[in-house]
Order: C-alpha cells, then structure tokens, then sequence
C-alpha cells in the first residue's frame, strides 16, 4: 500500500447559516482546501463526497457532480458516501485506499450538511433516518433517547457519569471560544448544563451536539509526490479502521462498551504501529456528552469505567495528557453531520502542523479521529503523523 | 402464566419528532424478555411513576408490527 498524506484542509464556519446555499458552502470549503494544498485543480483526479441527509433536509440528492461543478473540477469521477454522522471520514477513508491501491495520485474528500433551516422536530426525524426507522424510530426513539438509554446503562453498571458528562461539556466549550471556525464560542457552566432544558433523561440540551450548517474539505496526495506538489507540510495518515456493528441499539452485545470502536481502533492502532499513550491528541465523536466518556474508554485512553475519573481529573482538558476535541468537539465546534468527519480531521491537521493559535496542544506529534455513525453502528479511526 | 420483561435501560423523553411531539413526556424503554430486548414506549407512564433499571414490567399488547409493548405496574 501506498502511504498516503493530507497536504490541504479548507472548512467554512460552522453555524446557522440559513442565508447560505449547499452551493455557496461547497464552493468556500472546496476553494479553501484547495488554495492550501496550492495544486492545479487539474491534477485532482477524483472527489469522494460526504453528506448524510440533504435529500430530506434540502431535497437535493447527488452531492458529489454537485461540488464538482461548483468547484470548476470538469469531468473527474465523484461518489457521495452516507454512513449516518460518519459519513465524512467514510469518504476520507474510501478516497485514502483510492490512493494507497495506487489508482489515483491526487483526491479531494468533502462533507457538507444543511440543517438549520428546518424546524426542530423535522431536523429530529430527519435524524432518526439514521437508526432502525421500523425497529426503533417508528417506536418512539430519537438519537438523544437512546443515547439516553446508553447513559442509564452506564451509571448502573459502572456509577453515574453525571458530574464527568457535564464537565466534557463545559470542556468542549472552552475549547471551542478558542476556535474561530466553532458555532458555540461561549463559556458554559456546570449548572447551565445539568439545568438545562431536558432532551431525553438524563440528556439536557447542554449534553446534546449542535444542529449546525456547514462545509469542510481535505486534498490528499500520495506521500511520495506531496512534497513535489505542495508547499504546505504533509501530514501522513499513518492508520486507518472502520468497522461496523448492529444497527439497532438493542442487539447490541454491550451498551457501554463500543465495539465498533473497539475493533475501529484495533485496526488503526495495528496500521500505525502506535498505543493509545502515543497519541498526542484526538477529536472523538461527542454526540452526546456520554458517548465522549464511552470514546474515551473504547480509544484505550482511560480503562473500563474510569473514563469519568480522567475526565474529572482534567487528563482530557487543553492542558492535560490527552487532550480531546480541541476544536469544541461536535459539542461546540458544531455537528454538520456529513461534514463532521472531515471537521475533526481539519482540527488534527491544524494541530499537527503547528497552526491551532490559543488552542495549540505543546508538542503535538501523532494525532487521532474517531467518527461514529448511528447508535455506533458505523466507526471510522484515523490516525496521522506530522512529516 | 403472566408474561413479563425486565427494564434493561430506559430514559424519560422531552423532545422528540415530528410523529411522537403529542406524547412527551414518555418514558422509552429497552426491555428484556427471555434474552431478547427491544425497544418501545412504556404504557401507563404518567410523568410521575418511578421508572427503575431492572424492574419487571408486564407484556401489556402487541403493536401493529408484532412489536411487544409493555406496561408499567
């Protein structure tokens, strides 16, 4: 296999941007990424393109030839990928092995979601789609509910996270006033979070990620000629995995236990040849405040049910031994949920050439993504290294 | 002999979609029986009634799709 790097990242900001069209985020993100790789938009032979839900929020389907004719890129072959909230890093990792099996030398991954234009219960059906519709959706469940049910399975078999959830979400925000791209720049409190307006028991509104528009893009070049081509320092994905589990959120083997996740990571920390204490820094997929927790387990950065104790002793902050989304996370960053993926791996790339600003983790050197898809029925793990 | 299951996990919800916005609150449960568990609204919930991980909850009906409900006591 080829190795393969990121040598340009562009995003949009993140937020209700309802005076925005698909069309205008695409082309902002697109262009961005683009300029930063500083290629010829000739050389870019395909483009691998995230959204999960435009057809029923936006009523446009085909995203792919969409962002190719916005971005002026002629004829080149374009797929679009849906895989629920992990969308964006499903494109990024089908556009990865597009290079690494040699076919193509250049490519350009982008994710993109419009959501805040419609009505709260709209966007909550719209979000449904991504669980079972006739098991569980049809029954009454919505994300936040069975995330819910995920953070009362929890606090029973290993304590409750109460106090830990809470602080991933004062945490993520202080993050995210640090990053001009986030949706949320604004200090929360404890209290604002455990009285905040109830989503699903014992979820409130403050454990909940964003409703967000948005667009983000990466240009990936095989590592052997990124140097030629680019000015900008390569940074090598140095390990990938995806993995999958059930749909439903009831046969699930465990509910505190990830094993999309689990197996996601073993693959990646297998590719890379790294552990869990090498990693520098990592954005994990925050859904919910509780699925931080989970993540931070199911990575290897805390054992089994001691995820809340790391989180409580400040190990997860800006400033501690592992720090988790810098960026605000999908908490404060914001969640477009096809561009979510790509998000997070413009944050690593950021942190790992050096140019995070207020945010910067000291000495950052290996950097991970974590993305999951429904009630973790799809997880993809990226890791890089900075060249 | 009465037909029972047991709450696995379960959460109260406040805000939900379009379909359900007419029922909140409600309380959803994972409930298992004989090993198996599914998901759905617990009958009898009145936005008061405790609802507990591992209390038993009676089989109360089928729905439309042969999902069991379940109702609490």
């Amino acid at each position: 296999m080829r190795s393969v790097s990121v040598i340009g990242i562009g995003e949009t900001k993140f937020g209700k941007l309802a005076d925005r069209s698909l069309r205008s985020l695409l082309q902002e993100a697109g262009e961005k990424a683009i300029a930063d790789a500083g290629v010829e938009k000739t050389m870019i032979q395909a483009l691998y393109m995230a959204n999960f839900n435009a057809q029923y929020l936006c009523y446009q389907g085909h995203m792919g030839p969409l962002a190719s004719e916005v971005l002026g890129l002629g004829t080149i072959p374009t797929l679009r990928t849906e895989g629920a909230c992990a969308s964006g890093s499903l494109a990024f990792r089908q556009a990865m092995i597009g290079i690494a099996s040699g076919m193509y030398d250049v490519v350009l991954v982008g994710g993109v979601e419009k959501m805040t234009h419609r009505k709260t219960e709209e966007i909550t059906t719209g979000i449904a789609s991504a669980a079972d519709v006739e098991f569980e959706a049809n029954l009454g469940a919505t994300f936040p509910s069975l995330f819910a049910m995920i953070a009362n399975r929890y606090a029973y078999e290993y304590g409750n996270p109460r106090e830990a959830m809470t602080m991933c979400a004062v945490q993520n925000h202080e993050n995210g006033l640090l990053n001009p791209d986030a949706q949320m720049r604004k200090k929360i409190t404890a209290k604002d979070v455990e009285a905040g307006f109830p989503i699903a028991y014992p979820l409130t509104v403050y454990d909940c990620s964003l409703v967000t528009d948005g667009a983000a893009f990466v240009v990936l070049a095989a590592s052997d000629i990124a140097e030629k081509i680019s000015k900008k320092r390569a940074i090598e994905v140095i390990g990938s995995g995806h993995a999958g589990d059930t749909m439903t959120l009831a046969s699930k083997k465990s509910l505190t236990t990830l094993a999309a996740t689990v197996n996601a990571a073993k693959e990646a920390y297998a590719m890379a040849g790294v552990k869990p204490t090498d990693i520098s820094m990592a954005e994990v997929h925050d859904c919910f405040t509780i699925t931080q927790i989970l993540n931070i387990e199911d990575l290897g950065f805390a054992e089994k049910g001691k995820g809340p104790k790391a989180v409580l002793e400040g190990k997860t902050a800006l400033t501690g031994s592992i720090p988790i989304n810098t960026s605000g996370g999908l908490k404060a960053k914001g969640h477009p949920i096809g561009a979510t993926g790509i998000s997070q791996i413009y944050e690593i790339v950021t942190q790992l050439r050096g140019d995070a600003g207020e945010r910067q983790v000291k000495n950052a050197k290996i950097g991970l993504t974590h993305n999951l898809g429904g009630s973790a029925a799809t997880c993809v793990v990226n890791i890089f290294r900075g060249r | 002999m009465k037909r029972t299951g047991k709450i696995y996990t379960y959460t109260i919800v406040y805000s939900t979609s379009e379909d359900f916005k007419d029922k909140t609150p409600y309380a959803l449960a994972m409930v298992e029986e004989n090993g198996c568990r599914s998901v759905g609204i617990l009958d009898g919930y009145d936005g008061k009634k405790t609802v507990k991980i591992g209390m038993e909850v009676d089989f109360s009906r089928e729905d439309k799709e042969g999902c069991p409900i379940y109702t609490l006591a």
